[in-house]
């Protein structure tokens, strides 16, 4: 049994209600909707090509649309990258989280990620925006610098992963990333996150956002 | 003894790849180094190395492909036209277009028509759409279907499955050339690593073969 340091409506309002499988349907868009305005998560978690729906039956909600750009490869220019960030601006996501060009990073172009993270926030227009790091791709001096360059462009949060590759979030890689943002900016925990108690360690660790399909246990499983 | 496939021969009906994440430039540049020693039908890259890519492959006659909303197809018409455009400004040749996977596995597929004929009409003959398929996650039923919905929208080529995972299995290729005959040029991806996966996949009527590891199959050519 979980200790009780967190309530469950506290813990729900840093999900991601998350479901971005290949051959997910309208009717499982359609339950992660109703699941998200029954357990209060902070947004779901789509594809571009769900925001319409999502939006529709969103409607009126607290929930907010939280879009997966540039999934799951990350490589593609800036200006590509910032017209996918309108685009899911203009269908009416709420929330953007684009997963960088990690080659870039690596060959230290570090021109590319500012551009391509000043896009996403312009684009964004004041609304929240998530960047991806691809954590288990990358070096811990890697980390830092991304880190810097995503707080630098003003971005709101920076995410560990896709979710795509193993091994997804880390407690090593949430504390390293607090520690190089500071209190300013969010920190958001993602890929293989199945349990409260894994949610609750990225918590302690630094996270303020948590990204997962299994929010639903994740919720019954807190004490 | 049957006789060896020449190494040249076979690489003509081979495409290959470098598509990843974590790609830099100077893996693109050892990797076009390396691989246009050989007169491969196509070499696929990511967006922003089409550019060099190109440039790199040029007089060699190897064609370059560029992913459009690969390989989840979660991305907006909107968004993947816009790739394509780009790709066409830079040279590709061809595009290998996911297709709308939710919708299809909805039974939406009105959508998936809309999105594939809008994405062919911004192609505008500059640029040969191939349409992914994606069978492993298709009922037969939806493969037939679906197939047929890329011939209406006006795409002549299929990629039976994308990789990453999604790999051609045989009797896709076999159930796709049974009920289609030669209206499509088929793509068979995902899992071919050795000469003889090819071979076979060459044999059961696929006219092109998708792997990453190309010298593994080459390696079994004279």
């Amino acid at each position: 049994m979980m200790k009780k340091s967190i309530t469950k409506y506290e813990l729900a309002g840093m999900i991601d209600h998350t479901l971005l499988k290949i051959d997910a349907t309208y009717d499982n868009i359609k339950k992660l909707c109703l699941e998200a305005e029954k357990y209060h998560f902070a947004s779901v978690a789509i594809n571009p090509i769900h925001i319409p729906l999502a939006k529709k039956l969103l409607k009126g909600s607290r929930v907010k649309i939280c879009a997966a750009l540039a999934f799951y490869i990350g490589a593609y220019p800036p200006e590509i990258k910032e017209y996918e960030a309108r685009d899911a601006v203009a269908k009416g996501a709420d929330e953007l989280d684009m997963l960088i060009n990690v080659g870039a990073l690596k060959a230290g172009r570090y021109d590319i990620i500012e551009e391509e993270i000043k896009g996403l926030v312009r684009a964004a227009e004041g609304k929240i925006t998530k960047v991806i790091l691809e954590t288990c791709l990358l070096t811990d001096e890697e980390i830092v610098k991304a880190c810097q360059i995503a707080k630098k462009c003003g971005a709101s949060f920076v995410k560990t992963s896709t979710g795509f590759r193993k091994p997804g979030a880390t407690i090593h890689h949430v504390k390293l990333m607090r520690e190089t943002l500071g209190t300013g900016m969010g920190v958001k925990a993602a890929g293989g996150i199945h349990t409260a108690e894994q949610a609750l360690a990225m918590i302690q660790a630094g996270a303020n956002r948590i990204g997962t399909s299994s929010g639903v246990e994740i919720i019954e499983g807190l004490e | 003894m049957e006789e060896k496939i020449k190494k040249e021969e076979l690489a003509k009906k081979l495409i290959t790849s470098l598509i990843e994440s974590n790609v830099t430039e100077n893996d693109i540049k050892k990797f076009i180094r390396e691989t246009k020693e050989y007169p491969f039908h196509g070499i696929a890259v990511d967006l922003p190395y089409l550019e060099l890519t190109k440039k790199l492959l040029h007089g060699t006659g190897i064609r370059l492909i560029a992913p459009i909303s690969y390989p989840l197809g979660g991305m907006t018409t909107e968004t993947k036209i816009r790739q394509l455009q780009y790709a066409i400004e830079k040279g590709a040749d061809e595009a290998n277009v996911s297709l709308n996977y939710s919708a299809i596995k909805s039974g939406d597929f009105a959508k998936v028509l809309d999105d594939l004929k809008r994405v062919v009409e911004a192609a505008k003959s500059k640029i040969e759409i191939v349409a992914v398929l994606q069978s492993p996650i298709l009922t037969n039923e939806e493969k037939v279907k679906v197939c047929n919905l890329i011939f209406d929208a006006g795409v002549r080529a299929i990629k039976v499955a994308s990789g990453f995972g999604w790999n051609t299995r045989p009797e896709d290729v076999m159930l796709i050339r049974r009920e289609f005959r030669d209206k499509f040029r088929i793509e068979a991806s995902g899992g071919i690593r050795t000469t003889e996966q090819a071979l076979e996949m060459f044999a059961l009527g696929a006219d092109l073969c998708h792997t990453s590891t190309w010298q593994k199959v080459l390696e079994g050519a004279k």
